[in-house]
């Protein structure tokens, strides 16, 4: 059986609003020492998602007046916690992000169900606490 | 004015060309990181192997894979004493997380240090060390 996203995602992701500056985005990051940051909108749909690289492209701007909505990368992306692990390595890939949103399956629902870390996939490959 | 050198971490997580894929992944898992160098006997880069050139290799057999076979050739040669904005210009040009850090006082080749865009958000986040245990204190 084809191995699913649902085999290695975690549920839960760290969000912020599209009106969060970018030094409080950085401030989240740090804080929890993760690698991205979902931004969603008051009804808490995925708007888009924030990498270390996205904050590196205003370096030497005013932070604290940049917002999240000017920096995001749009979510484009549907994956479900059913879609193939193989099609989430390979998008990882083209877009040179190492997390993907995964949302529900519902149809239309662009609510956050959970995250897929990059580091969860090489921690399987290691042998630890995974399948591959 | 911030230099590379004030951000990088000293010293270079590696391995070597000949070792397997599966020994880079359980060093990626052990130390936390996303990124290991290949170097040879000299010391010498060769390479390197970001997460996102590992996970190329998701189900395959990783313990007949060489390092070599996985690894980009490393050909940027980053000084330790470049302006910061040189660095990042660098790296959102490449796209890519990571630079190895080449002191020309060792030698051509050799990696002194590495620098990551995480690196980079602590130092604008503009959280000290010493206010980080505070700031988890307060949930923030």
């Amino acid at each position: 059986m084809e191995e699913t996203v649902m085999h290695l995602m975690k549920k839960g992701a760290i969000t912020c609003r599209e009106n969060c500056t970018v030094r409080e985005i950085a401030q989240i990051m740090v804080v929890n020492r993760i690698g991205y940051c979902v931004v969603v909108n008051e009804k808490h749909e995925v708007v888009g998602i924030i990498s270390p690289r996205s904050i590196l492209k205003v370096f030497g701007m005013n932070l604290d007046a940049t917002k999240a909505k000017e920096i995001l990368l749009p979510y484009t992306i549907t994956i479900t916690p059913r879609s193939p692990l193989s099609d989430a390595i390979e998008l990882m890939n083209k877009k040179r992000i190492d997390h993907l949103i995964v949302v529900s399956d519902r149809p239309g629902s662009k609510a956050v169900y959970g995250i897929l870390h990059g580091e969860d996939l090489v921690r399987a490959m290691a042998g630890v606490g995974g399948e591959a | 004015m911030i230099r590379v050198c004030d951000l990088m971490h000293r010293g270079v997580l590696y391995r070597y060309p000949d070792d397997n894929a599966k020994v880079i992944a359980e060093m990626m898992v052990t130390h936390q990181v996303r990124f290991v160098a290949v170097m040879d006997e000299t010391g010498e880069v060769w390479g390197s192997v970001s997460m996102l050139d590992l996970l190329r290799f998701y189900g395959k057999d990783l313990e007949h894979t060489r390092a070599d076979e996985i690894m980009r050739d490393y050909r940027i040669e980053v000084d330790p004493q470049w302006l910061l904005e040189e660095a990042i210009k660098l790296m959102k040009k490449r796209k890519i997380e990571h630079l190895l850090i080449i002191d020309p006082h060792a030698g051509p080749k050799r990696p002194v240090g590495i620098l990551t865009d995480f690196d980079i958000v602590r130092y604008m986040s503009d959280i000290k060390v010493g206010d980080f245990e505070q700031l988890l204190k307060m949930g923030v």
